[in-house]
């Protein structure tokens, strides 16, 4: 019986490892060949579904189908709900890094896990949220987080890695891990939420 | 003018303290860049500087200032602060909290070859000073600015005498002369050159390489010319600046009170600045780095302080509890010399107190039968004395000082008590008292991290609860702290990571030492912030009491092993003990915690001498190793022993261990900055112990 497959089987695996992605809160690789293979699915059935629309009568066309027709238009949508998770992932984490892309990039632990594809779609997403931030860039910055409103200008951070020397308006600041440092909130936000630094009440 | 006066001793031509800090919130307003990197604050890692870092932590964040705060452990770690620092180009003021007040700072090796428009300020407890940093003059002097409790002024016949080696030419060896009147100059040129040249940074490497080697070649000159001596004058001078280093070592106002007074001046003063004054002055009196003179003297500045900063508490009982939920005003109180008598049960903290323990001989059975009679005596059932003391009858509580009073004297206890504070932390917890809090921030200080401690649970003493009673003591969980671990040890690492992981660390084989370094160093480090974390957050503090504890139940244990076994070899000139085996010998590794319980041996050893021959009271100081396994060291912590509870001596040792280590060649370590203590090799120990020995006798 195994080898006996139904239309759509491949495409409920996709959704399962969506589902198991939300579930454990990570970004599975993408699964390419499960992609790929579902694609020639489709076009099997459309051919199918193209020589039963030929041959048939078109008054009375035979139930075979629409049976096609559901199929296709299921891996479809199984298809597009894996992409649409996948991408609202990638969202998701490029804004928990406070739109640093390179952060992302960088990282080949979750480099891996991405098709070439999702890389240009995050590189014109930050290109897109760029050019859109420049537009009113002075009276309010989109990136910054809102949970917690500064109440100060300085904040007191402790360097939980090593991150170098970071050039800021006021000059360069060399952070060195498990080192405290009195600073401007605004030059290093992101690395607060990029996890180089901690704040400290 | 290079050190400044407290702020009482200030004329209108000399500067004080509240000077020199708007002199760096100015140089911090006025430079352009104003970044973390120009104003840095480097704390030693001891319970004032902590203190003192904290204070003036609260006074930048008023002021705006951003600035940067590097903890470090000892000279050598200053050394290497200092390389990476030199290429900063925006600092301007560099804060040294207890630590560098001895060494030549003006000279290239340190601070010489730094931006000029930086300036230094020393806050240094431990003395004596570096003459150069305090009286230097000329570019590099006078940005050495040495924040002084006014003793400085009185060594007007030490800086007559500096400046007399310094300026006039030697005049019987002709190239010691010519060498030490091209010297100024030279060194001035050189400066010069150094900025013109600074924007390449080859010739900056260069002309700092030069310093450093012309730095040593200095001093060594400088040794020669003791020998050369003929002149009169010049060898009285000489002589004078010999004794000014030669004397010993003590200590002056803690860091925190220059700070404090700082804050004065600056009318800035609250109730948290004052709780961390009183901290730094109460651990400098309770690990014995002040006399009770001195310490009476801070304590009544602070008293009125007190009252001027607390509203007038009601009459009654309620002075040992907080009134509101808000309350966090600091108090006065008389605190007894028993460890941690709120925490603990009354026994545990008499019998682990050292003036207690020295005045009983609780190392022996008769002197623990003495402190069951002393308490028999008071009235105070055994079954009451062994609760907690939260738990103890309430009228017993009441009548605990006077009945110790009254009973104390047969014992030859005159003085249980000593004056101090203790400061209300709402309805968090009971008032700590300032001799508690100290106690919990140096364990956090010295064994938060590093040492498997275990910690007795409450409750489960003499049997009470499972076998065991104990649990390993976990740092103080700083949500961050945990969260930070268990990112580290994420379980989903790809197995490809986690090999390259392994095969990072199996890699440096042969650097294992420096391995081993990297590892002490961070576990120093959390301690520091852990403890920093502490002085302003109850939790961890009342947690650290537990902690402490410990500590002072592995110094007794250790200590009265001691004594038992004889283990101390009597020289002419001083005690030895070397501690090879035993439970706690990780724990004694540390130096706070060897020389805490140097200290309580030299008082042991002080009474129990005076009880045997009341004629001949002369205490002698003491030496203490301990091994280290895991570094095949030892470390070994000098104390010298005043001759009564509340006196000070200088401590000799920094000099003998520098002269002993020289002549015996000995491969040693100083890994703080006090150089009275010492990390040595296992096996130079004994050869070193006999130099010291001999040392001593010339």
């Amino acid at each position: 019986m195994n080898d006996t497959r139904q239309f759509g089987d491949l495409a409920t695996q996709l959704v399962t490892e969506s589902r198991r992605s939300t579930q454990t809160d990570n970004l599975l690789k993408y699964n390419d060949s499960l992609v790929r293979s579902i694609i020639r699915e489709q076009r099997d059935l459309e051919k199918a579904a193209q020589t039963l629309a030929i041959e048939a009568d078109p008054d009375n066309l035979p139930p075979a189908l629409l049976i096609y027709q559901t199929a296709i238009s299921r891996n479809k949508r199984c298809l597009l709900a894996y992409h649409t998770h996948r991408l609202d992932h990638l969202k998701d984490m490029y804004w928990a890094v406070g739109g640093a892309l390179p952060h992302i990039l960088s990282n080949s632990d979750i480099r891996g896990k991405l098709s070439p594809h999702e890389v240009d779609y995050l590189r014109q997403y930050n290109s897109t949220v760029m050019e859109f931030r420049g537009e009113f860039s002075y009276e309010l910055d989109i990136m910054a987080g809102i949970t917690n409103p500064p109440k100060d200008l300085l904040v007191l951070v402790h360097v939980v890695r090593d991150c170098g020397v970071i050039q800021t308006e006021q000059g360069s600041i060399d952070f060195q891990k498990d080192q405290r440092f009195m600073v401007r909130r605004a030059d290093i936000e992101h690395l607060i939420v990029q996890g180089y630094l901690e704040e400290v009440s | 003018m290079v050190y400044l006066p407290p702020p009482h001793l200030t004329t209108v031509t000399r500067t004080s303290y509240g000077e020199a800090y708007n002199s760096i919130l100015m140089a911090h307003r006025r430079s352009p860049l104003t970044s973390a990197s120009s104003v840095i604050m480097l704390v030693s890692p001891d319970v004032d500087a902590l203190c003192a870092a904290r204070m003036l932590a609260d006074l930048f964040k008023q002021d705006d200032v951003a600035y940067r705060t590097i903890p470090v452990s000892g000279i050598s770690e200053l050394q290497t602060v200092r390389n990476d620092l030199i290429s900063v180009a925006e600092l301007h003021a560099l804060i040294l909290l207890n630590m560098g007040g001895v060494l030549d700072l003006p000279s290239e090796e340190w601070f010489g070859g730094f931006n000029s428009q930086m300036t230094v300020h020393v806050i240094d407890s431990a003395r004596p000073q570096n003459l150069a940093s305090l009286f230097g003059t000329g570019e590099k002097g006078d940005r050495i600015v040495v924040w002084d409790d006014g003793e400085a002024e009185k060594l007007a016949e030490e800086h007559k005498a500096l400046e007399a080696l310094m300026f006039e030419p030697d005049p019987d060896s002709e190239d010691d002369s010519n060498y030490n009147s091209d010297d100024a100059p030279e060194d001035d040129e050189d400066e010069e050159e150094e900025y013109e040249s600074s924007s390449s940074a080859n010739g900056k490497r260069r002309s700092l390489g030069e310093g450093e080697r012309r730095g040593k070649r200095r001093r060594t000159d400088g040794e020669r010319r003791v020998t050369r001596m003929s002149r009169d004058e010049r060898e009285t001078y000489e002589h004078r600046l010999n004794k000014h280093y030669t004397s010993g070592t003590w200590h002056g106002q803690s860091a925190s009170a220059t700070i404090y007074l700082l804050a004065t001046v600056l009318e800035r003063v609250d109730n948290d600045l004052l709780w961390f004054a009183i901290l730094g002055l109460t651990f400098q009196y309770t690990t014995a780095r002040i006399s009770r003179k001195k310490y009476e003297e801070f304590h009544s500045i602070y008293y009125d302080e007190v009252f001027r900063l607390n509203p007038p508490l009601p009459s009654g009982d309620k002075t040992q509890i907080s009134l509101s939920p808000d309350d966090f005003s600091v108090r006065t109180t008389d605190e007894l010399r028993f460890m941690l008598f709120r925490h603990w049960t009354l026994y545990d903290a008499m019998f682990h107190s050292s003036y207690i323990a020295s005045k009983l001989g609780i190392w022996q059975d008769k002197g623990r039968k003495k402190l069951t009679g002393l308490l028999a005596k008071m009235g105070f059932s055994l079954q009451q004395t062994q609760q907690q003391y939260t738990h103890m009858d309430i009228d017993l509580k009441r009548d605990l000082v006077d009945r110790l009073d009254k009973v104390a004297p047969e014992y030859g206890m005159v003085e249980l008590s000593y004056p101090s504070f203790m400061r209300c932390f709402g309805y968090r917890g009971q008032p700590l008292s300032a001799s508690d809090a100290v106690e919990g921030i140096s364990a956090l200080l010295d064994v938060n991290t590093g040492v498997a401690i275990e910690i007795e649970v409450e409750g489960a003493r003499n049997g009470g609860e499972w076998f065991g009673g104990g649990r390993p003591w976990q740092a103080p969980g700083t949500g961050r702290e945990s969260k930070r671990q268990r990112d580290d040890e994420r379980e989903n690492i790809p197995p490809g990571s986690q090999a390259a992981a392994k095969a990072i660390k199996v890699k440096p084989i042969e650097g294992e030492d420096n391995q081993e370094d990297v590892e002490k160093e961070k576990w120093w480090v959390k301690n520091f912030w852990t403890a920093y974390d502490a002085l302003t957050d109850i939790g961890p503090l009342q947690q650290s009491l537990k902690l402490s504890m410990s500590v002072h139940r592995a110094i007794i244990r250790t200590g009265t092993s001691v004594i038992d076994k004889r283990d101390i070899r009597s020289n002419r000139n001083h005690h030895v003990v070397v501690l090879t085996q035993g439970p706690d010998l990780a724990m004694f590794s540390h130096p706070g915690i060897l020389s805490r319980l140097a200290l309580w041996l030299v008082s042991a050893v002080r009474e129990g001498s005076s009880h045997s021959r009341r004629t001949k009271r002369k205490s002698l100081p003491f030496v203490v190793a301990c091994l280290n396994e895991s570094t095949s060291s030892y470390l070994v912590v000098g104390v010298t022993a005043a001759l009564d509870f509340d006196d000070v001596r200088k401590n000799e040792f920094s000099l003998s261990f520098l002269f002993a280590k020289e002549r015996c060649n000995a491969r040693t370590r100083h890994g703080s900055f006090d150089t009275s203590v010492l990390e040595i090799n296992k096996d130079d120990l004994k050869l070193f112990l006999e130099t010291l020995c001999e040392e001593q006798d010339g």
